[in-house]
C-alpha cells in the first residue's frame, strides 16, 4: 500500500484489510473456522423463508385455494417443526461464529495498540516537537477504539452479509426469476442513494474526526495551563478558543446525521416499493401460481435482503470512522521520525567523549544553525563544565550526545566510535541525563527511580537515593517508596522531584553524565550535598555539567565556555581567569569577588590564581 | 435529580426539535402500520380482484417513497439536538474548568477530564439523541402496530406476545450486563489514556534511560485486561443480544402452527396472516431498542454523573462574600497566623507565618525545598485560597476582594513555567497584543536577544508546553508575560533558576526600575540564589512551613541560622551592598 497516504485520500476496505493483516495475522486460525462457519450460516438461514412458503403455500392456503385437508394440517406441524430447528440452529452458528470473529478482532486491535505506543516509544525529539500529546492520544486511544467498535460492533459480519444477499437472490431467482428481475430495478436507485451518502459521510467523519481531535488537544492544554489562564484573567479567550473548535466539530457532526438518516430511510422506503412492485406484478398473474405463500417467502427474502443492506449503511458508517482512524494511526506508524540506530556495540564504555567540528540546526536553513563547528574532548572521568548564554548551544551539544537529535555534521565519539554506528541501546546505556526539566510519572516512587528496571534490586536504589539525598523525600512521603505519584509528580514539590530525577540517574549507573541545569531548583544546601555526592561517586566518570552557577562550574576538571554555537574558551577555572577573555568577563559580571569553598576543596589551590 | 436538572437546562430549551420531530415520526409509524394492512388487502384480493390488487400496489409505492422523507427528517430532527446539546454542555464545562480552582484539579487528573469530555460526552449524546428517538419510537410503535394487531386478532396476538416477552427478558438480562460490562471497560479505557498520556509527556525520559520495555510492558498489562473485558462483552452482544431475533422467528412458528388452523376454519384471512408476519417483524425493532434504551439511559445517566462531577463542581469561594474595591495602589500585605493544610495531607505546608510585607518594597523568600515557599506565593495569589482572616491588605481580609480584580491586580510567574502551543507574542500578552508593549516586557525580561535567533521572532509557535525554546527561554517568556501586564503586586518564583549570574543581575535591576505612576510594585520574589536575595529589602526565611527568621540580607547573614548556613556554603564574603534601584543602562549589558 501506500507508504504514507495522503491524508485526504480516501483509505478503501482493500486497503484497510492490508494494513491491518499483520496485526490480525496471529489469528488467523480463528479467522478461518468463522470463514467456514459462514456459508454454514448463509445456508441456514435461506432455509427458512423457504419452509414458511411450503407451510403457507401447501398447508393453510391449500393447493388451488379453497379448502385444506385434515393431512394439510397435520403435517403443518412438522413443516413449522422444521422451519423451527433452523432457527434456534442458525442462531447456534450465528452466535459461534459473532464470538468468534469478536475474539479475532479483539486481539487484532490489542496488537495494534501495543505496536502503536512501541512505535510512539521509539519516535525521536523532533517527532514530538511537531505533534501534540492530545492528538498521539487520540490515535492511541480514540482511534484505536473505533477500529475496535468496527470489530466488535457487527462489522466483521459484512462477510456473512455479502453472502447472505448473494444467496438471497440465487434463492428468489430459483423461485421466481421474472419478479426477481423487476424488483431488481429498485438496486440502481439505491445504489446511488447509498454511494452518495458513503461519499459525503466519507469526508464528513473526516472532518468530525480531524476537529475533535483538535477540540481534545485544546481542552487538554488549556486543563493544564489552567492555572496560568485564570492567573492572568485568560478565561474568556481560552472559553471563546473552545468555542472556535467545538464549533467545526458541532457542525460537522450536523451534516453526518442528515446523511446518515437519509442512508437508513432509503432502504426502508424502497423495501416497501418493493412489496409494491410485487403485488403489481402479481396482479394478473394468479393463475400461474404466484400464491400467498410465495409473497410471504419474497417478503422474507427481501427482508433478509435489506436488513443486511440497511445495516451495511450503519456498518459502512463505522468502517468509515474506522477507515477515517486506521488510516491516522497508519499516518502515525508511516513517520519514521526515530533515530537510527547503528550496529556496534560497546561492551565496556570507559567514557570518552569526543566532538569533531559538529554543526548541527534544528532546520536545514543554514541561518539556523545551531552549533557551529564545535570540537570537545571529554576523557574519562574528567568532568567538563559548559558554559555561556542561553541559546549559545549548551543543551543542543548534550542532546546531540545521548542521540536525542540526529542530522548534525562532524563526528561524535564514544570511546573512540562515532556514535551514529553504535546501537541507540549502547549510547543511552552509557550516558544518563538529567533534563532540565524533571519528568516523573504517575506510579510509584520506586518506578519513577528504576523506571522498571528489574537490574537494579532495592539496596542498588536506596544507596542511590541516600547519595542524592533522596532517601530524605522518600521517607517524608506517607508510603514511602510506594507513595503514588500524581500526574507529572503533582504530589511532590519541584525540587523534591528533582531530587528523584537524580536518584534515578544514580541508579541508572551510566559511565557518562549530562547535568543540564538541574540543580538549579534546589536550595543551595540540598544542592552543596548534592554536589559533593555527585563529585564523590563519579569519580571515574565522565560529567558533562551544564550549569549556570559558580559552585557547580568551578567543580568541573575543566570548562569549556560556548558562544554563539562556536567554543571560545577552554581551560581551568583559575587558567581562563587568568585569560582574561570571555569567562573572565561572564565571571567579572556576575561573580566578582566570590571563590566557592567546594570549588577549591576539588580543584586544590590552583582556584586561588 | 441528576436527569431532571440535565433535562431542564439542556433539552427543554430544544423541545421545538422534538416536537417536529415527534410529528415526522408519528407519520412513520403510521406508514407502518398502514403498509402492511394494504398489503393484506392485496394478497387477499390476487386473483380475485385486480383493480384492487392495482390500487395497493399503487398506494403502498406511494407510501414507500413518503417513507424514505419522513423517516430521514424523523432521524434528523431527533440527532441534531443530541449533538446541540453535546455543543452546549462541552462548551458549558470547559466555561466551568475556567473557573475552577487547583483543589478540583489537584483531585481530577487532566486526562480524566478529557475523557470526561469526550468519552462520557458520547453516551450523554446516544441519551438525547438516540433514547429520544427510541422512547418516543417504542411508544408509538406499540400504540399503533400493537393496537392494529389486537384489533385485527387478539388471540392470535397474545400468543406471539409469549415468546417476544421472553426473548426481551433474556435480553434484558444481557443489555443489564452489557451495562456493568461496558463501564469496567470505560474505566479500563479511562486508565489505559492516562497511562499514554503519562507516557508521552515523558518519553524522553523513557528513552534515555532505555526503559521502553518496562514501560511497554506496564501498557502491555491494561492493555490485555481492557481486552478481556471486551472479550467478555463480545460474549453478551453474540448470545444473549440475538435472542431477541430468536424470539421473533419463534412469533412466527406461532402464527404457522396457531394462525394456519384459524385461516382454515375462516377466523383469518391469508393476507392478515401475512400482515402479521410484517407487524411481528416491525415490531421486534422498538423492541429490540427497548432494551437498548435502559442500557443507554443508564450509561448516558452514568456519564452524566461522571459530566456533572465537573459542570457542578464548586468552585472554591470564587468571590469574597463581601467583595471591596481594591485599592489601586502597591498592597502592604500583614499575614496574621497564617497556616495553610493542603487537602488531604495531614502536615500543614505554611504554620502560623505572621509578617508584614511592605507596600512597594522587594521582598525575598528564602528556604529549603518543601519548606512551603511555592506555597505561600500560591496563598497570596489566591491560587489555593488562604484560611478567613490571616491575610489582609490593610484591614482588608484578601478573601474578601473579588477574586478576578485580585488577580487582575498581580502578575505571577510561577516556577514551572507553563507556555501554550501559541506564538510568543500571544503567549507574553495573554490576551489583545500590544506589540509595543510586548517589546519591552521580553526586552525586560532579557528575551529580546533570544528572539532574534528563532524563525519568526515574536510570532513563532512555541509548540506544545513551549517545546521548542529552552529551559531558560521558556522561564523568560513566562517572566516576560508576568512583567508585560500592569500590576501592584508581583510575584516571581524562582525564576532566576535556569539563567546565568549575568542576566540575573539584569534581570534584578530591571525588577528594581519597575513602576507604574512612579509607584514601585509590591514585589515578592522567591530564590535560593544569594546574589539575588542580596539585593531584596527584606527576606523571609521559610524551614518546614514556618517563619523562622526575617529581615534585611546584611541582618540574616550576621546572625546564625539557616540563611547564613546557605550563604556561607556558596560565599565567603559578602556581597558589597548595590543600592536596589541602580538599573544598569541596557547598553552595559555584556551580550
Amino acid at each position: 500500500m501506500n507508504p504514507a497516504p495522503n491524508p485526504t485520500k480516501d483509505l478503501d476496505f482493500q486497503a484497510i484489510v492490508s494494513r491491518m493483516w499483520p496485526f490480525a495475522a496471529p489469528s488467523s486460525g480463528l479467522f478461518l473456522a468463522a470463514l467456514i462457519l459462514t456459508p454454514v450460516a448463509t445456508a441456514v438461514s435461506l432455509v427458512q423463508p423457504w419452509l414458511m412458503k411450503a407451510a403457507i403455500e401447501e398447508h393453510i392456503e391449500g393447493i388451488g385455494g379453497g379448502t385444506a385437508s385434515q393431512m394439510g394440517l397435520d403435517t403443518l406441524g412438522k413443516v413449522a417443526g422444521a422451519y423451527l430447528a433452523a432457527v434456534m440452529f442458525g442462531y447456534l452458528v450465528r452466535s459461534t461464529y459473532s464470538i468468534i470473529i469478536s475474539i479475532a478482532g479483539q486481539r487484532t486491535v490489542l496488537r495494534l495498540r501495543s505496536h502503536v505506543v512501541e512505535h510512539l516509544l521509539s519516535r525521536s525529539p523532533s517527532f514530538f516537537d511537531k505533534r501534540p500529546a492530545g492528538a498521539l492520544l487520540t490515535r492511541a486511544t480514540s482511534d484505536i477504539e473505533a477500529l475496535g467498535e468496527s470489530l466488535s460492533s457487527g462489522v466483521v459480519t459484512i462477510l456473512l452479509d455479502v453472502l447472505t444477499i448473494i444467496g438471497v437472490l440465487v434463492a428468489m431467482f430459483m423461485l421466481e426469476w421474472k419478479m426477481t428481475l423487476l424488483l431488481l430495478t429498485v438496486a440502481p436507485p439505491l445504489a446511488l442513494i447509498i454511494e452518495l451518502c458513503r461519499r459525503r459521510l466519507r469526508q464528513t467523519y473526516n472532518t468530525i474526526r480531524t476537529s475533535l481531535s483538535t477540540v481534545n488537544a485544546y481542552l487538554n492544554e488549556q486543563v493544564n495551563g489552567m492555572k496560568i489562564v485564570q492567573l492572568f484573567n485568560h478565561q474568556q479567550d481560552s472559553h471563546d478558543g473552545f468555542i472556535e473548535r467545538n464549533t467545526v466539530y458541532k457542525e460537522a457532526t450536523i451534516r453526518s446525521n442528515v446523511y446518515d438518516a437519509l442512508m437508513y430511510a432509503a432502504v426502508d422506503g424502497i423495501g416497501s416499493i418493493c412489496i409494491a412492485l410485487l403485488l403489481w406484478y402479481a396482479t394478473d398473474r394468479a393463475e400461474v401460481g404466484i400464491t400467498a405463500g410465495l409473497m410471504v417467502a419474497f417478503i422474507d427474502y427481501l427482508n433478509r435482503l435489506f436488513r443486511p443492506l440497511r445495516e451495511f449503511s450503519g456498518k459502512i458508517a463505522i468502517i468509515q470512522r474506522a477507515g477515517a482512524a486506521l488510516q491516522k494511526v497508519t499516518g502515525l506508524l508511516d513517520t519514521d521520525e526515530s533515530i537510527t540506530s547503528g550496529s556496534k556495540t560497546l561492551t565496556q564504555v570507559k567514557g570518552r567523549v569526543e566532538f569533531e567540528n559538529v554543526r548541527f540546526g534544528y532546520r536545514p536553513e543554514p541561518e539556523y544553525e545551531v552549533l557551529k563547528g564545535v570540537s570537545l574532548t571529554v576523557s574519562p572521568g574528567e568532568v567538563v563544565a559548559i558554559v555561556g548564554s542561553t541559546g549559545c548551544g549548551k543543551t543542543t551539544l548534550t542532546r546531540l550526545l545521548s542521540r536525542s537529535y540526529e542530522g548534525y555534521t562532524g563526528r561524535i565519539t564514544l570511546d573512540g566510535e562515532e556514535i551514529r554506528d553504535l546501537t541507540l541501546d549502547t549510547v543511552r546505556q552509557a550516558v544518563a541525563r538529567v533534563r532540565q526539566d524533571t519528568q516523573l510519572f504517575p506510579d510509584t516512587v520506586k518506578f519513577n527511580v528504576d523506571l522498571g528496571n528489574p537490574k537494579l534490586d532495592m539496596a542498588h536504589l536506596e544507596s542511590a537515593a541516600e547519595l542524592v539525598n533522596a532517601d530524605r523525600v522518600i521517607a517524608s512521603l506517607p508510603s514511602g517508596w510506594q507513595h503514588e505519584l500524581t500526574e507529572r509528580g503533582g504530589n511532590v514539590s519541584v525540587g523534591q522531584g528533582q531530587l528523584l530525577s537524580f536518584a534515578r540517574t544514580m541508579a541508572y549507573n551510566a559511565p557518562v553524565v549530562i547535568l543540564d541545569e538541574a540543580t538549579a531548583s534546589v536550595d543551595p544546601v540540598t544542592e552543596a550535598l548534592i554536589q559533593t555526592a555527585i563529585e564523590r561517586i563519579l569519580e571515574r566518570k565522565t560529567v558533562l555539567v551544564i550549569a549556570h552557577r559558580l559552585s557547580t562550574i568551578t567543580a568541573a576538571d575543566r570548562i569549556v565556555v560556548m558562544d554563539a554555537g562556536q567554543v571560545v574558551e577552554s581551560g581551568t577555572h583559575a587558567e581562563l581567569l587568568a585569560a582574561g577573555a570571555h569567562y573572565a568577563g561572564l565571571y567579572q559580571a556576575g561573580f566578582d569577588e566570590t571563590t566557592d569553598q567546594l570549588a577549591r576543596d576539588t580543584q586544590g589551590a590552583s582556584a586561588d590564581a | 435529580m441528576i436527569l431532571l436538572r440535565f433535562f431542564k437546562r439542556y433539552v427543554v430549551p430544544l423541545w421545538h426539535w422534538y416536537l417536529a420531530g415527534l410529528a415526522f415520526l408519528f407519520m412513520t409509524n403510521w406508514l407502518a402500520v398502514e403498509i402492511p394492512l394494504r398489503m393484506a388487502v392485496g394478497v387477499d384480493a390476487l386473483g380475485t380482484d385486480p383493480e384492487a390488487v392495482r390500487t395497493a400496489a399503487f398506494t403502498i409505492g406511494l407510501m414507500g417513497l413518503a417513507v424514505i422523507a419522513v423517516r430521514s427528517l424523523s432521524r434528523v430532527l431527533f440527532f441534531t439536538p443530541g449533538r446541540l446539546v453535546e455543543f452546549r454542555l462541552k462548551n458549558d464545562i470547559f466555561d466551568m474548568l475556567t473557573k475552577l480552582q487547583p483543589s478540583f484539579y489537584s483531585k481530577m487528573k487532566a486526562g480524566d477530564i478529557v475523557s470526561r469530555v469526550s468519552n462520557d460526552m458520547t453516551f450523554v449524546r446516544a441519551l438525547v439523541g438516540f433514547g429520544g428517538l427510541q422512547v418516543f419510537n417504542v411508544t408509538l410503535a406499540l400504540a399503533l402496530t400493537g393496537r392494529m394487531m389486537m384489533q385485527l386478532n387478539p388471540k392470535l396476538t397474545l400468543m406471539t406476545l409469549l415468546p417476544i416477552v421472553v426473548g426481551l427478558a433474556f435480553m434484558q438480562a444481557g443489555v443489564f450486563a452489557m451495562h456493568r460490562l461496558t463501564r469496567l471497560s470505560q474505566t479500563q479505557l479511562s486508565s489505559l489514556s492516562d497511562r499514554i498520556l503519562a507516557l508521552l509527556q515523558g518519553v524522553q525520559t523513557v528513552q534515555d534511560f532505555c526503559a521502553e520495555a518496562a514501560f511497554q510492558q506496564r501498557f502491555e498489562k491494561e492493555n490485555l485486561e481492557f481486552m478481556e473485558t471486551n472479550i467478555r462483552l463480545a460474549w453478551v452482544r453474540s448470545t444473549i443480544l440475538p435472542m431477541l431475533g430468536l424470539a421473533g422467528s419463534t412469533c412466527i412458528y406461532v402464527l404457522l402452527v396457531v394462525g394456519g388452523p384459524m385461516v382454515q376454519r375462516g377466523e383469518l384471512t391469508v393476507g392478515e396472516l401475512v400482515a402479521f408476519v410484517t407487524f411481528v417483524a416491525q415490531l421486534l425493532w422498538p423492541l429490540m431498542s427497548l432494551g437498548w434504551l435502559v442500557s443507554v439511559f443508564q450509561r448516558g445517566y452514568t456519564s452524566l454523573g461522571r459530566i456533572d462531577q465537573v459542570l457542578y463542581a464548586e468552585p472554591e469561594k470564587p468571590e469574597g462574600s463581601n467583595p471591596s474595591d481594591l485599592p489601586r495602589v502597591p498592597p502592604a500585605l500583614h499575614l496574621k497566623n497564617l497556616s495553610f493544610t493542603y487537602p488531604g495531607l495531614e502536615t500543614p505546608a505554611l504554620h502560623g507565618i505572621t509578617a508584614t510585607l511592605p507596600a512597594g518594597k522587594t521582598i525575598g523568600v528564602y528556604g529549603r525545598t518543601g519548606s512551603g515557599k511555592s506555597t505561600l506565593l500560591r496563598v497570596l495569589t489566591r491560587t489555593w485560597n488562604p484560611p478567613a482572616g490571616t491575610v489582609f491588605i490593610g484591614e482588608t481580609d484578601i478573601l474578601d476582594l473579588d477574586l478576578d480584580d485580585w488577580r487582575g491586580n498581580t502578575a505571577v510567574a510561577p516556577q514551572v513555567p507553563f507556555l501554550f502551543s501559541d506564538t510568543i507574542a500571544a503567549n507574553v500578552a495573554m490576551g489583545p497584543i500590544d506589540p509595543e508593549r510586548v517589546n519591552v516586557a521580553t526586552f525586560q525580561a532579557a528575551l529580546s536577544e533570544d528572539l532574534k535567533a528563532l524563525p519568526e521572532g515574536l510570532n513563532t509557535v512555541v509548540g506544545e508546553r513551549g517545546i521548542m525554546l529552552s529551559g531558560g527561554q521558556r522561564q523568560r517568556t513566562a517572566l516576560a508575560r508576568a512583567l508585560y501586564r500592569p500590576a501592584n503586586l508581583i510575584v516571581l518564583d524562582d525564576v532566576l533558576s535556569a539563567v546565568d549570574q549575568e542576566t540575573e543581575q539584569r534581570l534584578i535591576d530591571t525588577f528594581a526600575s519597575i513602576g507604574q505612576d512612579g509607584q514601585q510594585p509590591t514585589m515578592l520574589l522567591v530564590s535560593h540564589r544569594m546574589s539575588a536575595l542580596a539585593r531584596t529589602d527584606h527576606v523571609l526565611v521559610l524551614d518546614q512551613g514556618k517563619l523562622v527568621d526575617q529581615g534585611s540580607h546584611s541582618a540574616l547573614i550576621n546572625r546564625p541560622g539557616p540563611y547564613r548556613d546557605a550563604w556561607s556554603s556558596q560565599h565567603e564574603d559578602p556581597l558589597p551592598e548595590l543600592p536596589t534601584d541602580a538599573a544598569l543602562p541596557a547598553a552595559e549589558v555584556v551580550q
